[in-house]
């Protein structure tokens, strides 16, 4: 069972602090996504569990043990690097032979499990080739495959498809998420984007300069975000923000005055102290539906700047007040220019955020999918 | 890249290779001559380029057993031992300066210790001292505690020039070394040392071999040292220098030793060409 526990876990550099106290708790066979902006301290996390870069202070423990003070080389963990960081020097037989070579494998057992890996991940035709004959999906399959060679107890992943083209990284995508099901071992992946975070975890980590902003399951994240700077993260193109008051609580929810004019109702917890405060009301593109379908609902007058055909979607781009505004056109119809549209959203689908940027707890979330 | 020059311009330019080419070769041209010219050749004017060769100067300067007999006199010269002593000295200061320099080029390249751009320019700053300067005190140093003219003494004393290239250029080629590469292995199990002996000086080893061949040219050259701190232990240049001394000079003799020492560079920067340009401009594109 290899877990890997965070007690606190804090990273200086002098007077600089890049992590304060990061408590997280890693199950085995989780496949947990560090997100966040550059800067938030994602890459430093990976690191410190690595044990390539020291830790401040805190306490780490990989399957029960602590391992503050225990060298990278000890850790028995497998990295994936953004570079791919293979040895050039090397072919990708010898690449991959040579975490088993370190550990003092027999000839036999390195041959047996080399053949194993290299069809696993499809690479067996590449093996005397040194890794500048080989393309950038074919060194990203060849650095996974050194990670695996040692059966480590745990996999991270620093960023190891931001260097890929589009297509490419959606094939890898799907490859470490079948990896995963295959191996079963805990994986730790860092990333800045956030589709890879919403497609291949089980737990997302959204870091925001150097704290833990949520953990959650992604789709606890993309409906229930705790803040609105994870509402903004995750989900793409952005949740729509728009300014407002709370003008009166009553047992549904709260009723908000919009910058924009109109007033809504927002199922949220409603409380009290929030009346006469101001709060943010964040809507997803793909809630708005126009023209309205059914019952009780929002509706917010939008000028219309431009429309976005994507082939299967289509997004229009427009002005709230001051505010920008995204939203899904319906299937039907096609609009081609500017103009002024009604945009209607259920209230279950609307978020409130306070001036703090903290979420007001929603008292409608959607349940889970599966 | 293509430029399109008039013709005026490049055979300005052409000519003026030519020019560079004749400058540089005029002095090697001139003393392989007068190696293989006679005594009485040497000082006629006009100088003749026409005349018939000989090796006699050669012989005379490994033919111990005729004790330098010569057809225009006797002289004494042994210059198998001086060539012996370069090679020995100069080969043992880039091996030494190697294992020094690298593991130092290492830590300055990849650690973090106090003082780093203050030790390395410290370091580098043994490059301006002028020769003499450490020469002159240690003479007297060397007497004392027993270096003076032996090979100890000397390889030690040629790290002043071998020590600080190594250390420099191997720090440089290091940190062209990803340090991605070395992470990966530490992950992949390998202890510190074994990232270095298994990773970084494989990688390291083109450079190596170019730094290591320049630097020992520059040892081969040197000459200061060696005037100073040796006499039986003396380099071969030094040894040239003693060829003029004895009262009549053997001009096409001391030619024809020139000829042997520059043969050692020259046949080394043949072979080692490829190396050195790598040495030279190892890891400036990636």
């Amino acid at each position: 069972m290899a877990n890997v526990r965070l007690e606190s876990i804090k990273k200086a550099y002098g007077t600089i602090e890049i992590l304060r106290n990061i408590d997280l708790t890693i199950d085995h066979g989780e496949f947990v996504v560090f997100v966040g902006p550059s800067g938030s301290g994602k890459s430093t996390l990976l690191r410190m569990i690595g044990g390539l870069e020291p830790i401040s202070g805190g306490r780490l423990f990989i399957d029960h043990e602590l391992v503050n003070d225990i060298d990278a080389a000890d850790r028995n963990l497998g990295m994936v690097f953004q570079s791919y960081a293979l040895y050039p020097h090397m072919t990708v037989r010898e690449n991959l032979a040579f975490p088993l070579r370190m550990a003092k494998a027999s000839k036999a057992e390195i041959a047996a499990k080399l053949a194993k890996i290299a069809s696993l991940l499809q690479i067996d035709h590449l093996l005397d080739r040194k890794p500048r004959q080989l393309s950038g999906g074919q060194r990203q399959r060849v650095a996974i495959g050194r990670a695996i060679m040692r059966e480590p107890k745990v996999f991270l992943f620093d960023e190891p498809l931001s260097n890929l083209d589009t297509e490419l990284r959606v094939q890898m995508r799907v490859q470490i998420a079948k990896l995963h099901k295959q191996l079963g071992n805990t994986m730790i992946y860092v990333t800045h984007d956030q589709v890879e975070a919403m497609t291949m975890a089980d737990k997302i980590v959204v870091l925001k300069d150097g704290n833990i902003e949520q953990v959650g399951s992604p789709h606890d994240l993309y409906h229930n975000p705790a803040s609105r700077f994870v509402a903004g993260f995750i989900g793409s193109p952005k949740m729509n923000f728009l300014g407002g008051k709370v003008v009166a609580a009553h047992e549904q929810g709260l009723h908000v005055r919009l910058e924009a004019g109109s007033t809504i109702s927002v199922p949220v917890q409603p409380d009290q102290m929030l009346v006469g405060k101001p709060v943010t009301v964040g809507i997803r593109p793909d809630d708005f539906c126009s023209p309205a379908p059914e019952q009780q609902e929002i509706s917010i007058g939008l000028e219309v700047d431009f429309v976005e055909h994507l082939g299967s979607v289509t997004y229009i781009y427009g002005n709230v007040g001051d505010e920008t505004v995204v939203a899904r056109a319906p299937k039907s119809g096609s609009r081609k220019g500017a103009g002024k549209l009604t945009l209607t959203a259920a209230p279950a689908d609307c978020h409130l955020f306070m001036s703090n940027g903290k979420a007001v707890r929603r008292l409608q979330a959607p349940a889970t999918w599966s | 890249m293509r430029f399109n020059r008039s013709t005026p311009a490049s055979l300005f330019l052409n000519l003026l290779i030519v020019a560079c080419t004749l400058i540089l070769t005029f002095p090697l041209v001139w003393i392989v001559m007068m190696s293989v010219k006679q005594q009485a050749e040497v000082m006629t004017w006009p100088p003749r380029f026409i005349f018939t060769p000989t090796f006699e100067n050669f012989r005379v300067l490994f033919d111990a057993a005729h004790a330098g007999a010569t057809s225009y006199g006797t002289i004494k010269v042994d210059f198998l031992t001086p060539i012996t002593n370069s090679v020995v000295i100069s080969l043992c200061a880039v091996l030494v300066s190697l294992v020094a320099g690298v593991p130092a080029g290492y830590v300055l390249a990849r650690r973090d210790i106090p003082m780093k751009e203050d030790i390395a320019f410290f370091i580098l700053g043994f490059r301006f001292a002028p020769a003499l300067l450490v020469v002159i005190p240690l003479f007297s140093v060397f007497q004392t505690i027993g270096l003076y003219d032996t090979y100890f003494g000397m390889i030690w004393v040629y790290q002043v020039v071998t020590l600080p290239m190594i250390i420099w250029l191997s720090r440089s080629y290091i940190e062209d070394i990803p340090k991605d590469v070395e992470e990966a292995a530490a992950m992949d199990g390998a202890k510190p040392f074994r990232v270095v002996w298994h990773i970084v000086l494989p990688l390291l080893k083109p450079g190596l071999i170019g730094a290591s061949l320049l630097i020992f040219l520059l040892a081969w050259h040197n000459f200061a040292l060696g005037l100073i701190l040796s006499s039986t232990k003396a380099p071969v240049t030094v040894a040239l220098l003693k060829l003029l001394n004895p009262g009549v000079q053997f001009y096409p003799v001391m030619a024809a030793g020139l000829v042997v020492t520059m043969i050692v560079p020259v046949v080394l920067i043949i072979l080692g060409q490829r190396h050195l340009e790598r040495g030279l401009t190892f890891g400036a594109v990636k």
